[in-house]
């Protein structure tokens, strides 16, 4: 799933690992989620959505019209 | 390193440890030939503890481990497991069919090692899936 995960984050000035600390998981994850490896559950949807202070619709993107 | 993989290693190499010193020691022990009965068993049993100690760590690390984390070990123990099922299929089919030789001791005893090995194998392969 596309995301921009990477560019809020570096707009931030967040490193990974910053990103990672905030969200509780490995920074391993933060990493396979900005390159489209893995697709986070929707509580860690949810947390990374607050982390930003953002819709999840906003930071996670679909090709899905519907 | 995440305190979560911190603790793990602190579980961990002690209970590794103890299984080393405890296998050499029970080996050397019961090849002088004693003791016997019961007391036999027991020390032949002993490497077994600190097994027990390693599973309580890596159920503890994977229960505090991030959902990718987790879906990485579940790849691995999949993996692993079904490798070494199909490697000790395969083996046994062979002494079925008298091609190799195998007793149940060897068997026994190398089925934990290999479950490892394949384990530890297949988990590297994993984490380079979502690298």
């Amino acid at each position: 799933m596309k995301s921009r995960l990477r560019e809020l984050r570096e707009k931030r000035g967040w490193s990974q690992g910053d990103l990672a600390e905030q969200l509780d998981v490995s920074r391993q994850t933060v990493n396979a989620i900005e390159t489209e490896k893995y697709d986070p559950s929707l509580p860690l949807a949810f947390r990374i959505a607050r982390v930003f202070g953002q819709r999840i619709e906003t930071i996670f993107l679909t090709d899905d019209p519907s | 390193m995440r305190a979560v993989h911190r603790r793990y290693l602190r579980e961990f190499i002690p209970a590794m440890a103890g299984y080393v010193g405890l296998i050499l020691g029970s080996v050397y022990w019961l090849k002088l030939g004693h003791p016997s009965g019961y007391w036999r068993a027991l020390i032949a049993l002993l490497p077994v503890l600190p097994i027990v100690l390693v599973m309580r760590a890596m159920v503890r690390v994977i229960r505090d481990s991030d959902e990718l984390e987790r879906r990485i070990e579940l790849e691995a123990v999949a993996i692993g497991a079904m490798t070494v099922g199909m490697v000790f299929f395969g083996a046994g089919l062979l002494a079925g069919a008298d091609v190799i030789a195998l007793t149940g001791e060897s068997v026994a005893i190398w089925v934990l090692p290999a479950l490892c090995a394949s384990y530890g194998l297949a988990k590297c392969w994993a984490i380079r899936r979502y690298r």
